[in-house]
């Protein structure tokens, strides 16, 4: 089936604007600068596991973790008030909702209640999840109803915030077409730079600079073609090529190495959650802000 | 460590917990001051990027003086009552919905299957529009996706003959969720019903043609309207028609996915609908459009249908039964394969010798439109593109200047329309089907491939 457009822009994404990217209702709650940055990675990490359970194609997964982002920038949106557990069902559950594969609330219930019961650590977002079977998972009754309503309301409080707007251009589609009109595609290694490009898409929705609410699709996409064919050494043509796809040498620039940036940040991330569970509810996150006060020596 | 034995001491708790939570107020409030700066700014841009759009029009932004300076604290008498607009559908970003308190209802217009409309009036800049409250319905999957559907494709369609869409605002209950529409005096079906004299004919192109480039607009950017029809039509006093209602619209593809028969108001269904068809395309709005055509010319809805059933036969009387011939895969659709066809009414007709006769006013170009619209086949029916072009339009009397169109006393402005009966927009549920069963006049034969459950709504007689 050829891809369904979803909308007039649709190639084009709506933007954080620079005061919503120096707004961060959590911070203001207390979080600190740096654990923030960690649960939004955990959290985008989460959505696109759960996606991956879920079975929903890779673009419906990055538009989820797309709106999962923009949920803590700008107002509202505190990890005070809000765990990313919650966050990122209803970001899945709204974006599939609004794709050609809905799901159920119960199948993203039960995912994320095995989600929750098998990823004590952030680091282990990284290895065997892929390999739970999701319908080996089921909740209790009570507990389905519970995560349900919490589900539904958090999903009317995103939209909310968004002013429904909840659109998302992803640069997936784009990236392929910029490959064939760089000819890239059907040359030798040429299905290797389309993977690596799809790489780079991917982890960059892991970036805490958060480059898929700064820049347009478009933009990374360019990005990631220039990067995955320099390392693989395939040849693009002379001059800015880029210029074609309206992006200029700085903001490729700027891409490059912030997309350069994201491997490094993943492991540091890693290592720092090794041994610890990633708080994903805000009791969790009240806890470890305690532990760190006390750590600290505060009080 | 773990820090849990420090915590141990109930009323310790309970005095470090106020702390923490005289602390987080303290800095939400800092940061609504903040936010009120921001959206300040975001004003004060916007004002600079769009000139003479400041809200009441006083303003003059080309003179940067009258500016209001944004030291904090300055604005706090007025800064409640400060008009915040921002700029929330165009594709730059996004803004957490108003509540609805910014606007004061002042009638109710009309109540439709879906919600109910009425005027209102933003208190901060006077300015009119129209509040249609969505329906929350079936609550158990969260926002209605029918709900969605219809804001995120009225969002993304902005079009001289397209509904503006201004914001989205919210009531205090999580269900209370209203679109905020540019506001039109009237609607194409109770203005007619209003009117002793059809539209001239110099008027019903004009507003054919500004019908037919909003759904041009639509099927080219892949949307699909699936309930045009008269009181889906707005019209202001300037001459203006704009389609509204995306209760039932869609984004398609190509090939078009599976989707729902159940959509158009039986009026305006076009036959591969009646018939079962899961696959449809742009070509189901072509047929409506042919049929408020038809109904601009004497002000009668044109295949008054009961059923689905009934509004088949409707059709076929006047155009004739479908043929091998004219429409080779027709026998395909669910509710075609079993059914037998009544003999055409009058063999010796076309369909176009058939329209001409009941519509003897119109043109030979107007009859071979309309003929053209009305296809069965959806194959052979003029795509919206197609119609734009269409010879019609270019014959006298030439359609008229919008300046030109006659204006008429708003019936919505003042109290609420009057309607007379027709059949409602369909509702959601099961399919329909239209099997032997129901079959009364002898024409359609039993199907014995009838599945379990979801048929059977239908009863004749
Ligand atoms: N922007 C507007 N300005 C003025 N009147 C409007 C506007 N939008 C809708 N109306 C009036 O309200 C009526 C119902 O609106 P609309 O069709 O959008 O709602 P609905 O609930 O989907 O209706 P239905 O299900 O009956 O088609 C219209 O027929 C028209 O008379
Ligand atoms: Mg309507």
């Amino acid at each position: 089936m050829a891809p369904i457009i979803t909308g007039l822009s649709h190639l084009a994404n709506p933007l954080a604007t620079p005061e919503q990217l120096a707004t961060s209702p959590s911070q203001l709650d207390g979080v600190p600068s740096d654990l923030e940055v960690s649960l939004r990675y955990a959290g985008a990490r989460l959505t696109q596991i759960a996606g991956i359970l879920l079975r929903l194609p890779q673009d419906i997964v990055a538009q989820a973790v797309v709106i999962f982002t923009r949920f803590w920038v700008g107002e509202s949106g505190s990890l005070l008030e809000f765990g990313i557990k919650d966050v990122s069902a209803a970001s899945v559950y709204l974006v599939a909702k609004n794709s050609p594969l809905p799901k159920s609330p119960r199948s993203i219930v039960n995912v994320y209640a095995l989600l929750e019961a098998k990823l004590p650590s952030l680091g282990e977002l990284h290895g065997e999840a892929m390999d739970y079977d999701p319908d080996s998972h089921y909740v209790s009754e009570g507990t389905y109803q519970a995560s349900r309503s919490l589900l539904m309301k958090i999903e009317a409080q995103m939209l909310r915030k968004f002013g429904f707007q909840t659109h998302v251009a992803t640069p997936y589609a784009l990236c392929i077409n910029y490959l064939q009109a760089l000819d890239v595609i059907g040359r030798p290694k040429g299905e290797d730079v389309a993977a690596r490009s799809f790489a780079y898409l991917n982890t960059s929705l892991l970036n805490p600079q958060l480059p898929y609410l700064t820049n347009q699709p478009s933009s990374l996409a360019t990005a990631s073609v220039y990067l995955a064919a320099r390392e693989l050494e395939v040849k693009l043509p002379g001059g800015e090529w880029w210029e074609v796809f309206d992006v200029d040498r700085e903001e490729l620039g700027f891409l490059v190495v912030g997309m350069l940036s994201t491997e490094g940040f993943i492991l540091d991330e890693q290592k720092k959650w090794e041994r610890r569970k990633i708080p994903m509810t805000v009791a969790e996150v009240e806890d470890e802000i305690d532990r760190r006060r006390i750590l600290n020596g505060e009080d | 460590m773990t820090g849990k034995s420090r915590w141990t001491d109930d009323k310790d708790d309970a005095v470090v917990a106020a702390q923490r939570k005289k602390e987080r107020e303290e800095k939400k409030r800092a940061k609504a001051e903040k936010q009120r700066r921001i959206e300040e700014a975001q004003l004060r841009h916007q004002n600079e990027a769009r000139p003479g759009s400041t809200p009441n029009g006083h303003e003059d932004s080309d003179r940067p003086a009258k500016r209001r300076k944004v030291t904090p604290g300055a604005d706090e008498q007025h800064g409640e009552s400060q008009p915040r607009e921002l700029l929330r559908f165009d594709a730059s970003g996004w803004g957490p919905c108003r509540h609805v308190d910014n606007f004061e209802r002042l009638n109710h217009i009309e109540e439709g299957s879906y919600g109910w409309v009425s005027r209102a009036r933003e208190t901060a800049t006077g300015e009119i529009v129209a509040l249609k409250k969505l329906k929350m319905d079936n609550l158990n999957d969260g926002f209605p996706i029918t709900a969605m559907r219809e804001i995120q494709t009225l969002m993304q369609a902005s079009h001289l003959h397209i509904v503006e869409l201004r914001e989205i605002v919210v009531g205090t209950s999580l269900n209370d969720v209203f679109m905020v529409m540019e506001f039109l005096e009237h609607d194409l079906k109770t203005l007619q019903e209003d009117m002793s004299e059809p539209f001239a004919p110099s008027e019903l192109k004009t507003i054919l043609l500004q019908l037919t480039s909003a759904v041009a607009y639509l099927h080219f950017h892949w949307i699909l309207h699936r309930d045009l029809k008269t009181s889906n039509i707005l019209m202001n006093n300037r001459g203006e028609i704009k389609v509204a209602d995306f209760g039932m619209a869609r984004f398609t593809g190509d090939p078009p996915p599976a989707l729902t028969q159940l959509v158009v108001t039986l009026w305006y269904r076009a036959p591969e609908l009646l018939l079962g068809t899961t696959t449809y395309d742009s070509a189901i709005d072509m047929w409506s459009l042919g049929c408020i055509f038809a109904e601009l010319l004497t002000k009668e809805p044109l295949f008054q249908g009961s059923r689905e059933l009934d509004q088949l036969l409707k059709i076929f009387d006047l155009l004739g039964p479908p043929t091998t011939e004219s429409w080779p895969t027709f026998r395909r659709l669910p509710n075609a394969r079993a059914m037998k066809l009544p003999p055409s009414p009058s063999p010796h007709l076309s369909p176009q010798q058939s329209l001409r006769r009941k519509f003897p006013i119109l043109t030979g170009s107007g009859v071979s439109l309309l003929a053209s619209l009305l296809s069965l086949n959806p194959e052979h029916r003029l795509t919206a593109e197609e119609t734009l072009q269409h010879e019609y339009f270019r014959d006298e009397p030439r359609p008229k200047s919008k300046s030109m169109m006659p204006t008429f006393p708003s019936k919505a402005g003042q109290e609420r329309r009057r309607r007379r009966a027709s059949p409602n927009a369909p509702q959601r549920g099961d399919a329909p089907k239209i099997d032997g069963n129901m079959d009364s006049g002898g024409i359609f034969g039993r199907r014995e491939d009838i599945e379990g459950g979801a048929g059977f709504q239908l009863k004749m007689g």
